[in-house]
């Protein structure tokens, strides 16, 4: 956007029309919003942390108590090991959707990247029934003798542990997967004609290049887990205080102005300095699930790459080599199977809690059991009468929709603008749109809160669908990004060649091809803010109730099987959104 | 005359029979022998009942259009592909219960299959550290290599920081390094420009006239099969249509398939008049009479004849046995001249002549004779 001197000299002067249709503009209406609604509030957040006396104050104080300091720990902890346990599972799971063909793969996939679009409230709700005392496990556990009577599944370490891990598997499945495919299928069959059995295949060739793709995986489950909400506050115990659950406790009790605010910038501030060394590491690109835009190595870099991978190396043979010797007599259907009995396991983990709520909602008793005593329909008789459900319906249907046109609106033109441009800088552009993905939402949303005051937005349709609006246009950018990138530019130089003008060959050239990419953005910003519940909490007034504030307010009072039923009817509207945008889907994995 | 037309060289010039390559010298390489192999996916037969015997050392091409079968086969002696029916012995051995990595070949890949993990002699010393020898033999084996691929100063490149022919002759080190005793290619030049890949040809023909392992190549480009092979397998829908040296391929093809696939042909419809031994003369449909030769067990009255487009001869005036015909187009190649003539019957000729000083080209639609000697013709079965 800036001239060179230069450039100014030799080019001549451009005119005003060719400078209004510089698609870097299209960025424009998107960086307004955000920068008011999303950069602003952020920048005003970190202020008030520092107005106290001396300025640091607040933030000292934050590592100085230990109710604090041992969260903070405690958050690093656990996001650490779930991030670990997202991998370990994550990278067989990965290995069974690829190793599977046909009608297999396509359930495989659909069972473990499903979960991912059902809001994180109802899977961790259905946890939540799954390890309840009248539970299938506990039910199957007595039944079979392994304890004596029903035990305490919930409310401990171990359940915040299984239950965050399998709410962000999906996110590392998808990210070793799409490593996976990026390896040429050739380079097995090469190891293995040089003399690599299946093991030592694997090893030296297949780990080594995918990585990557696990780095990226864990640090984006690690992050989104630093931040996590919600599951903590359901599955855990007193003792599992997570460090977002503490931001909404105080922002609650309304203590001294400026601590609130040093609490969320300490979690923001750990955020982003994981990210931004993830980023130096694996380029930033690994928030959105891309690949490093410039392959080409320079000659500088090589050097730079020989000690680690040196390093690498040497750990691989000393360790791992001398184990795989020892493991290499056992049979290759051993590694096979291995595959086959956890990636199962894996899908079964994310598979039945959802069914084990589908068959709840159509129980007869008046209390969680499973399986049921009885089926009926009562409790969709319930809530489609209950007018409190009903509204709460009906208001976040209105404001998903509204958050979905601002969302695609702004996002749209912004990718537009992104990949059509010529600008500097486009990745840290790209990484300016995207980064709403990862700061935590509490912290957003304790950010947008004294905006709302200010401009009377709390409680309204309006400030709800924008406040959604931020997550929901990096959720845009990045379909539709990749979406035009797969126009080929040669058919809209045809097209102008042929006398079409720049809207006409939009009209007829881009917006057919991209058009999938739309609908498939349109739909997952929808369902974003549909599922919207962390901003919301802060953010809506008791007289503005959303579908996921119901569930929150009832999970949290009255386990009834009414809560299952909104989730059945989530699940069915998510794979009936899923079966529309596959086409697409699957033309961008297939992409690979 | 408008084209001083070429005298043909003696085809029985023994000089130009020497397409066969030289013999390996030593003798590590193996004996194959497929036997009756079948391959079914579904209904579909990628290798149906396929037979072939490779003697050791011995250079052999696979050679089809794409789906003809050429790669199953090279996926079936590699071991990623398991047999149906049939077996493949290898010096005399049935190899179906070995796996892959167990059956000690070199391979290379037309995607080259280079390890982006691995530098260049990380990646020709994999084989040898999956044998589990040691580091000093390795070492010395892997240098030896690259030296004999003219790759050692890029020994601590990435791959990625290499050329394609580069890529693909570090490749070729992997597949030999450890001087297997067979050696199979996959299309292993068809990723490359023309020059590079004439280049790498013969680079490959040395290294199996040094190493002296069977070397078994799947291409899809004749002219490619033409240069390097001792023998070549010509194959389509899963079978194998003959088996030959490459000037045997060329002159005396089995069938109208291969006559096609293989360089460029004129087939012209005939019957047999008479027939003394490999000899016939023949008459084409407008009433020519011509001479051909063929295999002793062609059969049947109405055949079909094949004349390569360097056999044939214009004439400008006629001459005894040529037959009138009209110049539709004429095309300066460089070191030939391309000519398609239309004969009466509508049948439409190619004839490639080659360059001579004060040559001219003819004009469309002015009228020649086109002739061909009794060893021009070849019957096909």
């Amino acid at each position: 956007m800036t001239d060179v001197p230069a450039d100014a000299l030799t080019a001549p002067r451009r005119s005003l029309r060719q400078r209004l249709s510089n698609p870097a503009l299209l960025l424009l209406p998107a960086f307004a919003f955000l920068a008011f609604i999303y950069v602003q509030p952020l920048i005003d957040l970190m202020m008030t942390s520092v107005e106290g006396e001396p300025w640091y104050a607040d933030l000292a104080r934050v590592f100085s108590t230990p109710l604090y300091f041992d969260s903070l720990i405690r958050t690093m902890q656990i996001a650490l090991t779930v991030a670990l346990l997202c991998a370990l599972f994550g990278y067989p799971a990965a290995l069974l959707i690829q190793r599977t063909r046909g009608v297999t793969q396509m359930l495989v996939a659909t069972a473990i990247i499903l979960p991912y679009f059902i809001a994180i409230l109802i899977r961790t709700y259905a946890w939540m029934v799954l390890l309840g005392r009248n539970g299938p496990i506990n039910k199957v556990a007595v039944w079979l003798g392994i304890f004596d009577e029903p035990l305490g599944l919930l409310f401990n370490r171990g359940a915040v542990l299984l239950g965050m891990t399998a709410v962000l598997l999906p996110i590392m499945v998808l990210s070793i997967y799409s490593s996976l495919t990026r390896v040429d299928p050739a380079l097995k069959r090469a190891a293995m004609a040089n003399g690599a059995g299946p093991l030592a295949a694997f090893w030296r060739v297949l780990l080594p290049l995918t990585l990557p793709g696990v780095g990226a995986g864990f640090l984006l489950v690690f992050v989104q887990a630093l931040g996590f909400f919600i599951t903590p506050t359901l599955l855990g115990g007193p003792g599992d205080m997570m460090f977002a659950m503490h931001i909404t406790q105080q922002a609650d009790s309304v203590t001294g102005e400026g601590f609130l605010q040093a609490l969320a910038v300490v979690l923001l501030v750990i955020t982003l300095v994981t990210v931004a060394i993830a980023g130096r590491l694996l380029g930033f690109e690994f928030i959105w699930g891309g690949t490093r835009a410039s392959p080409a190595p320079k000659p500088a870099k090589a050097v730079e790459r020989t000690p680690r991978r040196g390093l690498s190396a040497t750990v691989a043979d000393t360790v791992g080599w001398p184990l795989l010797r020892m493991v290499s007599g056992l049979q290759a259907r051993w590694g096979a199977w291995t595959v086959r009995l956890m990636g199962g396991f894996i899908v079964a983990m994310l598979v039945i809690p959802i069914v084990v709520v589908m068959i709840i909602s159509f129980s007869k008793a008046s209390y969680l059991t499973f399986p049921p005593p009885a089926y009926s329909l009562r409790w969709y008789e319930k809530f489609f009468s209950d007018s409190n459900w009903m509204d709460a319906f009906w208001n976040s249907l209105g404001i998903a929709c509204l958050s979905a046109g601002i969302s695609v609106s702004l996002g749209a033109t912004a990718a537009m603008g992104i990949v059509r441009s010529t600008i500097k800088y486009k990745s840290t552009v790209m990484l300016l749109l995207v980064s709403p993905m990862i700061v935590p939402p509490v912290v957003l949303g304790l950010s947008l809160y004294s905006l709302f005051l200010k401009f009377e937005l709390v409680g309204t349709y309006l400030g709800l669908a924008a406040a959604h609006s931020i997550g929901g246009i990096p959720i845009v950018v990045v379909i539709v990004a990749a979406a035009l990138q797969g126009v080929d530019r040669q058919l809209e130089q045809g097209a102008a060649v042929h006398g079409a003008s720049p809207l006409t060959v939009f009209r007829t050239v881009t917006l057919p091809a991209i058009a999938p990419g739309l609908g498939a953005a349109v739909f997952f910003a929808f369902l974003h803010s549909f599922d919207e519940l962390v901003l919301t909490l802060f953010l809506s007034s008791p007289r503005m109730k959303t579908l996921p504030l119901m569930l929150w307010g009832d999970i949290n009072y009255q386990l009834n099987p009414v809560l299952a039923v909104v989730s059945t009817l989530e699940v069915l509207l998510v794979v009936g959104g899923i079966i529309l945008a596959r086409p697409v889907l699957t033309r961008r994995a297939g992409a690979n | 005359m408008i084209v001083n037309l070429a005298e043909r060289p003696g085809a029985s010039d023994p000089a130009a029979l020497s397409g066969a390559g030289p013999q390996p010298q030593t003798g590590i390489g193996s004996g194959i022998s497929i036997r009756d192999a079948v391959k079914r996916y579904g209904s579909f037969a990628a290798a149906d009942h396929i037979s072939l015997d490779i003697r050791p050392g011995e250079f052999v091409t696979l050679l089809g259009p794409s789906g003809s079968g050429k790669t199953t086969l090279l996926n079936l002696l590699a071991g990623f592909q398991q047999l149906n029916a049939g077996e493949i012995l290898v010096d005399g051995k049935a190899i179906h219960n070995v796996p892959v990595h167990k059956r000690g070949f070199g391979m290379v890949f037309q995607s080259y299959a280079l390890f982006p993990n691995m530098t260049v002699a990380q990646n020709v010393a994999f084989p040898m550290r999956m044998a589990g020898l040691d580091r000093a033999t390795s070492d010395r084996r892997v240098h030896e290599t690259l030296e004999m691929m003219r790759l050692t100063e890029h020994a601590q490149k990435m791959p990625s920081e290499m050329s394609g022919g580069q890529q693909q002759r570090v490749a070729i080190a992997r597949s030999i390094v450890m001087r297997p005793r067979v050696v199979l290619m996959d299309e292993p030049l068809s990723a490359l420009d023309r020059r590079l890949r004439e280049s790498i040809q013969i680079e490959i023909r040395e290294i199996h006239r040094t190493i002296g392992s069977t070397f078994l190549f799947v291409t899809h480009d004749q002219s490619e099969a033409l240069t390097m092979s001792d023998r070549i397998a010509v194959m389509d829908a899963g079978k194998i249509i003959q088996v030959d040296t490459p000037d045997e391929i060329y002159r005396r093809p089995r069938n109208r398939f291969v006559a096609s696939f293989i360089g460029e042909s004129n087939l012209v419809e005939a019957e047999i008049l008479r027939r003394e031994g490999g000899a016939l003369t023949l008459r084409t449909r407008t009433g020519h009479q011509f001479r051909a030769e063929s295999r002793d067990e062609v059969t049947g009255r109405n055949v079909t004849v094949l004349v390569r487009p360097e056999r044939l001869r214009l004439h400008e005036t006629a001459m005894p046995g040529s037959i009138p015909a009209r110049v539709r187009s004429a095309l300066f190649l460089g070191e030939v001249l391309r000519i398609e003539v239309e004969l009466d019957s509508g049948e439409v000729m190619l004839v490639r002549c080659p360059d001579r000083a004060g040559q001219v080209l003819p004009d469309p639609g002015s009228e020649v004779h086109v002739s061909w000697g009794a060893e021009d013709g070849w019957v096909l079965a």
